[in-house]
């Protein structure tokens, strides 16, 4: 069923072998890293957290080097909207604690980088809106309070697509944000911000929001790790609302690990959203074993399904080669791996679209120039309204605030709306049935590695199209776990692809897991942009 | 469905906006009276696109008006033809047989998570006066409500 390269190893040993020179160089290079793994995890979190409990080093020292990276990076990449004034005063508490024997929280002296669409208290929020422009909540989002409350430092907000819609950063009112591994491309998107942040390690680790794809698919163009979890184990208080039925907070890491630390750190019920799940929420590290314990078929019987309509026709062919090249080391791991079908996959797209431009035009009527945002004067109120909204969202948000007005009109609800949550229930029969047969399922991320700048901007459907790895895990409501897995060609011009691995619903240590163990074995790979090897 | 509803009847409460009559050359005017039976019969000629006859093309105008978002002409010219894209493609569903399929509200989530309903005290409330717009102690501000029409 697989390809040749899959099903033959010695194919994929000769593809590999391209590498071989890069992964002695990454060792070279390593042995000076100050983020030289204990472990083979390569999590730069626990690196942090021995470095800082052992006084190698002081957190303001480790502080200062992400700060001198932003610095030195910022004008090609212009990740962040806002940068925190704070981080070197809160890493000199961090530094007081160590001196006084306090206890430190799991991400003590940790950077992170907040998506602008997740409110902090200290810092604008704006969801790369122009009618939030110099916009303060008055409060913290419980993720956010939660990532303080461990010890995390927010270094600053991370640029996005205005409140979310959109697949390349490109649609911020404020800036374009470049991709590490080639500036003319784009980040991916919404939370192009905070991949681009991650990949080229101007902060550890960060938040980001999943409604269609919006975390793991900038994690795929940026070669990092990206976890959208289940819809409710995360609460979204504080998360600008864009479409409320599939929203949800998401992490960014360079490694599995961290972005397992970081899920525990955000995750479990809270009040403030009552779609927040009371589930209990696992020990996601627990089970993360570094690569020298694993034994040769770490993932004996794990049954793997390859989703067939993902590999199909549009799909980019480095992409197909890089995903049916794990298929087969995931063979080697001890998998049972099976192509599944999926006919309902292509219905996803346009039921996401519909489904999310609906509640978007709901949600974003808050944005009225009244109580909070940017107002433009006028003589009567729904002028003022009328004008405020104008100037101040972008094109893509009128034309999907429209979108949804037409879907949601009276006489055109059953035909557009209603229709799209008969085909979330089948999405949702579907992926239930595969995750029944298979205990996870694998596509790409995206249908190609990140494109240029500009490319698609002025095509909305072909720009949609690039969602179709993602839209059906917002409308189950499931998890999955993006993690780069090869790269589109050999050499400097190669860009990252990502590997999708989608589990069944609050599964998450399931996929940590697995990815976890993927990613130790996984060799010849540095997901390092060139970008970040001048200064480490 | 509720939202939709109550918004169309709010568009029909009230009349033409002053500030776009004022400033009739960059801000689209929405003169018809009707706007949606004005539109409807326009908007019937263009459509070819689906099989669906009933489900007429989105008229944008219309859709801001209802939306609030005082579009300029340019942005009009610009979005009809984008927006008419997407709808036509959305229209594939219109070919599926979903009959016997229940709609899902959102994913498979948890019921019985609502706090009571019990008023709070915020303990932020200078910050969140400080971000409205206009604030005259102890009001928000804003222009007039009724159109004199």
């Amino acid at each position: 069923m697989l390809s040749a390269a899959a099903q033959n190893p010695g194919v994929l040993f000769l593809q590999r072998g391209g590498r071989k020179l890069n992964l002695q160089k990454c060792r070279r290079r390593r042995r000076h890293c100050h983020f030289q793994a204990v472990s083979s995890s390569c999590s730069e979190i626990l690196t942090i957290r021995k470095s800082l409990v052992s006084r190698e080093r002081k957190a303001v020292e480790i502080a200062q080097q992400y700060l001198n990276r932003l610095r030195n990076t910022e004008p090609l990449l212009r990740s962040f909207l806002h940068v925190s004034q704070n981080v070197m005063s809160e890493a000199e508490q961090i530094d007081r604690k160590i001196d006084r024997n306090e206890q430190l929280g799991p991400l003590a002296g940790v950077l992170i980088g907040v998506k602008d669409n997740i409110c902090t208290l200290d810092m604008p929020s704006t969801g790369a809106s122009r009618i939030l422009r110099n916009y303060r909540p008055a409060f913290d989002a419980t993720a956010v309070r939660k990532l303080r409350d461990c010890g995390a430092i927010i270094v600053g907000k991370t640029n996005m697509d205005e409140f979310g819609m959109g697949s390349t950063t490109e649609n911020s009112a404020f800036q374009v944000t470049a991709n590490p591994w080639n500036a003319e491309r784009v980040p991916g998107g919404s939370s192009g911000g905070s991949a681009a942040a991650v990949s080229a390690r101007q902060c550890v680790a960060s938040l980001g929001s999943d409604t269609g794809g919006s975390v793991r698919q900038p994690a795929a163009f940026c070669g990092v790790v990206g976890m959208k979890p289940t819809y409710g184990r995360v609460s979204r208080y504080g998360l600008m609302a864009y479409a409320s039925s599939l929203d949800v907070i998401g992490c960014f890491g360079s490694s599995v690990t961290d972005a397992a630390i970081l899920l525990q750190a955000i995750a479990g019920h809270d009040r403030f959203d009552a779609t927040s799940s009371k589930r209990e929420v696992p020990e996601f590290t627990s089970q993360l074993e570094p690569a020298e314990f694993l034994d040769s078929k770490p993932l004996k019987g794990l049954r793997v399904g390859v989703i067939s309509e993902t590999l199909g026709d549009g799909v980019d062919s480095g992409t197909v080669s890089s995903i049916q090249a794990a298929a087969s080391h995931f063979e080697e791991l001890g998998c049972i791996v099976k192509e599944v079908s999926m006919p309902s996959f292509s219905l996803g797209l346009p039921a996401y679209y519909i489904l999310a431009s609906s509640e978007s035009s709901s949600n974003l009527s808050r944005y009225d120039g009244i109580r909070y945002g940017n107002q433009i004067a006028a003589e009567e109120l729904s002028s003022l309204y009328g004008a405020s909204r104008a100037n101040g969202f972008g094109s893509e948000v009128k034309m999907r605030i429209l979108m949804g007005t037409y879907a949601l009109s009276a006489g055109y609800y059953d035909a557009y709306y209603k229709r799209a949550q008969k085909v979330r229930t089948l999405v949702q029969k579907s992926l239930k049935a595969a995750l029944t047969d298979n205990d996870v399922l694998i596509s790409p991320a995206a249908p190609s590695p990140a494109y240029r700048m500009g490319e698609k901007k002025n095509d909305p459907l072909a720009m949609y199209a690039g969602d179709i790895m993602t839209v059906n895990v917002n409308l189950a409501g499931i998890p999955a776990l993006v993690l780069p897995c090869g790269f589109s060609e050999d050499g400097p011009s190669g860009l990252p692809i990502g590997l999708q691995i989608i589990g069944a619903a609050f599964d998450e240590a399931k996929l940590f897991k697995v990815g976890h163990i993927f990613e130790q074995t996984l060799q010849g790979f540095r997901f390092v942009p060139p970008i970040v090897d001048t200064d480490i | 469905m509720a939202v939709a509803n109550a918004r169309l009847a709010m568009v029909g409460g009230i009349g033409v906006p002053v500030l776009q009559r004022q400033q009739n050359h960059f801000f689209y005017s929405f003169m018809a009276k009707n706007p949606l039976g004005h539109s409807l019969l326009r908007a019937r000629r263009d459509f070819s696109a689906r099989s669906t006859s009933s489900l007429l093309p989105p008229d944008v105008p219309r859709l801001a008006e209802t939306a609030r978002i005082a579009l300029t002409p340019d942005e009009v010219k610009e979005f009809a033809p984008k927006i008419r894209q997407v709808i036509d493609w959305f229209g594939q569903l219109q070919a599926i047989d979903l009959q016997n399929v229940d709609p899902a509200l959102r994913a498979d989530a948890e019921s019985n998570n609502l706090r009571e309903d019990l008023p709070e005290t915020f303990d932020n409330r200078e910050s969140l006066l400080a971000a409205v717009p206009t604030y005259e102690k102890p009001y928000i501000k804003v222009p007039k409500v009724l159109n004199k029409d």
